[in-house]
């Protein structure tokens, strides 16, 4: 038979009864709609992920003071100390690294700070100059911590965009001061406002020099050192280096953890990525009742068209052309649903994409491509048995009225 | 129309064409096994950790330094400028009415040696309290004794993990360690505890909270932990604790957690994150409910002339659409209790295959299975079913 | 002088198709005895089988009255319908409309099943019915293992099962060759001496004859009606063409 006919054939056995053919397509529809938009949010949760971390600055190497003797930073204690400080030389020394750009030393606390009358908690971040070139930071007024001595540090204060609203509202920030425990700070900039970051939202944090810092929460031990590496090539040799300096100026012992930014992205990046294949694949699952589905509507259609199909076998039709006919309504019927699904699918990734602008809900290639194929597998797959059993109808029987 | 003739002539249909109802109620079948099982490790995750977080004493509370604003929630440790908790506050708090102790904490991480050996470990300042609050055993020796913060002396309890790295089979106590540059005195071991969640709990090694402040070099205590009467009510401890330290700080500058406020964060959570993979198991259910509808939509174009018969032997409409709308709910019920049995061998079989994973499946949800699938029959079969009433007689008499 | 069991008045059933309006039945008079046989006859779109879907309640004129037993049953409800249906009425039709998944014996039951009689009252019943067709050994036959005869013999005990007050027979023999299709009108009119008003809609002249009142309807109006007869006309002699059965008496 020719292919134009057997596909005229199936479409208008499918058009004879559009009631059944909706319903069909509409279960393998929802079957792929669904795996399209869980790897649309998905993806976009992993790809939302990685931007924000990229945006922390990359060729990053962050060193951790404490170690746990298995190597791996224990996540109970993210807040590490050790007897032995991390300080601020041991970020000056690190600084002279061959392969580090720039080094900026890290203290963070809370502390209570009051304007005019108002009282706030606020988490307060110890750092230097370089801290805003490492991090990206950009700035909405002002300046940002002056270059100086990281042993001293004049009483200023760069503040973030949410925490300016709520200490000034309307009044201009810059030049006005803000108390923290018994010092003055003089506010000199104020961060662009960052949507929500990962890490550390920049928006209700207070930058203060490290040294004050460390005044202010009475401590020699920084939270951490950040590194920026000269270039993506250089990153291991930086955290080699920087791990030697450490290691020799704590007396041989190695106290620190040092990790690189992309090995917590890759984690991540793995983490995200099965997990949105995970629940692609359970979503698959609908695939499979739909595909049941199939099988069941053409059993019961070819029981229905018996007359019809022994007159073809009649009219001489071979019982690999009757197969092919009904695998070929299987698969259109397949096509069209994984084609509705589709379309529904972008439509919910759009949705998604409106609701919540800063994620990039977009299905991935691999994901649509498996749903269709999928889709269309699984309907010819679930074809093959009514399709046998469509050629196997003894014509005369099958002509016989009932 | 009796129940019983309703079931019976509902059966009848659906054993009629058994392929075909097979095939449909397996298609409820998939969703709900897919439903059960997952719902299944989701149970046994959260029974498994709310297991493992209650090991550390039920019937705490916690207190920590300053009042943070910033993303809510217990206060991680940071240091913070606001009056730090001291010893003395912890000494003070075991005052509270209800109270069985109080520990003043401190930790950090820090080198112990002996004899040449070294090992990096979390090091935990407390008190004689701890054994309560961390549920902990001493398997030799004894713990920290009970005595005046300012005056504890440099004594050391070991974790059998820290034990062992450091002696071997040798026994420990008695022995001198060096921790940060300080010197110790081992006066117990303690029971091994095991993992949670993958930290070792038994790499660790206690010493006076006051020798830990000095070891770190801190002015204040991490947090100060109470452990309370069993049976007491938590409201009026958490009341008296906070008035006594407001007293004491002259301001509200801490943070007073519940162990019953974490564990129904942990709880809520975990129950979110199960119901979010039984709505993913529902897509399948969803696509199941749809096949319902179309077979249900056949049979009743099938049915026809037996729609017009039964009116004519005297069915009143509403009793068609319970026949029909009967058998699309005893076949999604079919389904429901297939995909139960279905769910619940494989959530054994994971079971037995990969111990590692917890796996329960409560009572609770077998019930709903059975229940939502009643209810999928119910809302697919009602449009067939509608349309079905409907017809009129003399046409679909004549209908073949 | 009873009152008719039956009594139309006035009734019209108008369909409308697309643009165009038609009267299956126009303005029917007609008054019906109880025990009375009756045969309808006309040409196709006649409007004789409107005429029976009006009086078994399973189509509602679009004028006039029905009063059967003296109630006026064109005003009940849709369920006192189904009630009357259920009580009164019993249907047999050309094409048996058996359910197939049923057995005979549970073919026979289901308007009292439908009527919402316990399985124990139903069985008595359904085990007379049985005997009395000559059914007993296909009880636990579906309708795919039965004859013809047998089928419409099941058709006929279900439509009799509840004691109706009329039988509406709509080409009964229609689907059945000639010696059975005899069987069955023996049948059924053994019902009717019974006591049994039988209305009977045939394109059969022969068959129509053997009724004691014929009615001979055209376009939607009764043309001739040979009023109420008495008592029942003579066997007919065996079924031979030109016969005496095709001559009116």
């Amino acid at each position: 038979m020719r292919t134009r006919d057997v596909f005229a054939s199936a479409f208008g056995a499918a058009a004879g009864n559009p009631l059944r053919t909706l319903l069909l397509v509409l279960a393998m529809a929802i079957g792929v709609a669904a795996v399209v938009v869980l790897t649309a949010l998905g993806d976009g949760a992993r790809r939302y992920v990685m931007r924000e971390f990229t945006q922390l600055g990359s060729n990053l190497v962050i060193v951790l003071p404490g170690r746990t003797a298995t190597g791996g930073v224990n996540p109970a204690s993210a807040i590490t100390s050790t007897p032995r400080d991390l300080t601020v030389e041991d970020a000056r020394a690190v600084a002279r690294a061959p392969s580090a750009l720039r080094v900026a030393p890290v203290v963070v606390g809370t502390s209570e700070m009051s304007v005019g009358g108002r009282l706030r908690d606020t988490l307060v971040v110890g750092s230097t100059a370089e801290f805003l070139d490492i991090r990206r930071f950009t700035l909405a007024q002002g300046r940002f911590l002056p270059v100086e001595d990281w042993d001293r540090g004049s009483p200023v204060m760069v503040i973030g965009a949410r925490l300016r609203a709520d200490l000034f509202g309307a009044e201009p920030p810059l030049g006005q001061f803000v108390r923290i425990g018994e010092r003055r700070f003089r506010v000199v900039g104020v961060l662009a406002a960052s949507g929500s970051g990962l890490g550390m939202n920049t928006d209700e944090l207070a930058i203060i020099p490290v040294a004050l810092a460390q005044q202010l929460f009475n401590t020699n031990n920084l939270f951490r050192i950040l590194v920026e590496a000269r270039g993506r090539a250089a990153i291991e040799a930086a955290k080699r280096q920087v791990t030697s300096i450490l290691k020799e100026r704590h007396g041989g012992e190695e106290d620190v953890t040092v990790i690189t930014q992309d090995a917590v992205l890759a984690t991540f990046d793995r983490l995200l990525g099965t997990l949105t294949l995970g629940v692609a694949g359970i979503a698959a699952i609908s695939l499979a009742v739909a595909g049941i589905l199939v099988m069941n509507v053409m059993l019961v259609s070819v029981t229905q068209r018996r007359a019809e199909i022994g007159l073809m076998k009649a009219l001489g039709g071979s019982g690999g052309t009757i197969r092919l006919l009904f695998l070929v309504e299987a698969a259109l019927l397949s096509l069209a649903g994984a084609l509705v699904g589709f379309s529904l699918g972008h439509v919910g990734a759009w949705v998604i994409r409106y609701l919540y602008p800063t994620l990039p809900a977009y299905p991935p290639d691999w994901a649509v491509l498996a749903a269709l194929g999928t889709a269309l597998v699984t309907g010819v797959l679930f074809g093959v048995m009514p399709a046998r059993r469509a050629a196997a109808l003894d014509p005369v029987l099958a002509l016989a009225r009932r | 129309m009796i129940v019983r003739d309703a079931v019976f002539l509902a059966l009848r249909a659906i054993t009629a064409h058994r392929l075909r109802s097979f095939l449909t109620l397996a298609g409820i079948a998939v969703g709900i096994a897919a439903v059960i099982l997952l719902t299944s490790i989701g149970e046994g995750i959260h029974r498994y950790m709310l297991g493992e977080f209650s090991q550390f004493g039920t019937h705490v509370i916690g207190i920590a330094p300053g009042k943070v604003k910033v993303g809510g929630g217990p206060p991680s440790g940071l240091p913070t400028s606001v009056r730090p908790l001291t010893i003395d506050d912890a000494m003070a708090l075991e005052r509270v009415p209800n109270v069985i102790g109080s520990v003043p904490t401190s930790w950090g991480n820090a080198e112990v040696a002996f004899g040449g050996r070294t090992r990096r470990t979390t090091v935990y300042g407390v008190s004689s309290a701890a054994t309560h609050v961390f549920n902990m055993k001493v398997r030799v020796g004894q713990f920290l004794p009970p005595e005046e913060p300012s005056q504890a002396r440099a004594l050391v309890v070991l974790g059998t993990t820290l034990k062992r790295e450091l002696f071997g089979a040798e026994n420990a106590l008695g022995a001198k360690v060096r921790i940060g540059g300080l010197q110790f005195r081992v006066i117990g071991v303690l029971e091994p505890k095991g993992q949670f969640i993958g930290i070792d709990l038994d790499d660790t090694a206690f010493i006076p909270a006051a020798r830990a402040l000095e070891l770190f070099n801190r002015d204040g205590l991490t947090e100060i932990h109470l452990s309370y009467q069993e049976g007491a009510a938590v409201g009026p401890v958490v009341e008296a604790a906070r008035n006594l330290l407001s007293a004491r700080h002259g301001r509200e500058d801490f943070t007073i957690t519940t162990q019953e406020e974490m564990l129904r964060t942990l709880s809520n959570i975990l129950d979110i994150l199960t119901m979010a993979v039984a709505a993913l198991g529902s897509i399948s259910l969803l696509v199941g409910s749809v096949g319902i509808v179309t077979i249900m939509t056949i049979a009743v174009a099938e049915r026809t002339n037996e729609v017009g018969l039964m009116v004519a032997l005297g069915s009143e409409r509403r009793t068609i659409l319970g026949l029909f709308l009967g058998e699309a709910v005893v076949l999604a019920v079919l389904g429901g209790l297939m995909g139960l049995a279905i769910g619940l061998g494989l959530a054994q079989l994971l079971r037995l295959f990969v111990p590692a994973l917890p796996v329960e499946t409560p009572v609770l949800y077998a019930v709903l299975a059975v229940a939502v699938s009643a209810l999928i029959g119910l809302a697919a079969g009602v449009t067939p079913a509608l349309r079905a009433s409907r017809l009129d007689p003399v046409e679909a008499l004549r209908a073949e | 002088m009873t009152a008719p069991q039956i009594e139309l008045n006035g009734i019209e059933r108008v369909f409308r198709l697309g643009d165009s309006v038609v009267h299956a039945l126009a303005d029917i008079d007609l008054a019906i005895y109880a025990g009375e046989y009756l045969s309808v006859m006309g040409p196709s779109g006649s409007g004789k089988s409107t005429l029976l879907n009006v009086l078994g309640l399973l189509d509602s004129p679009t004028a006039g009255t029905y009063h059967l037993e003296g109630r006026d049953i064109t005003t009940l409800s849709p369920a006192e319908q189904a009630r009357v249906r259920s009580r009164r009425i019993g249907f047999v039709f050309q094409s048996f409309h058996l359910v197939p998944r049923l057995t005979a014996a549970e073919n026979i039951a289901l308007p009292m099943m439908l009527a919402g009689i316990p399985a124990a009252e139903r069985a008595p019943q359904v085990e007379k019915a049985l005997a009395d067709f000559g059914l007993t050994d296909r009880a636990r036959h579906k309708p795919d293992e039965l004859s013809g005869g047998q089928r419409q013999r099941v058709a006929i005990a279900r439509a009799t099962v509840m004691q109706p007050a009329m039988l509406l027979a709509d080409e009964p023999t229609g689907n059945l060759d000639r010696a059975t299709g005899e069987e069955v009108i023996r049948l059924l009119e053994d019902l009717h001496d019974g006591g049994v008003t039988l209305i009977m809609v045939t394109h059969d002249q022969a068959l129509g004859d053997r009724a004691h009142r014929r009615i001979y309807m055209e376009d939607g109006a009764i043309r001739r009606d040979s009023g109420r007869g008495a008592g029942r006309l003579p066997a007919p002699a065996p079924a031979t063409p030109g016969g005496a059965a095709d001559r009116e008496p």
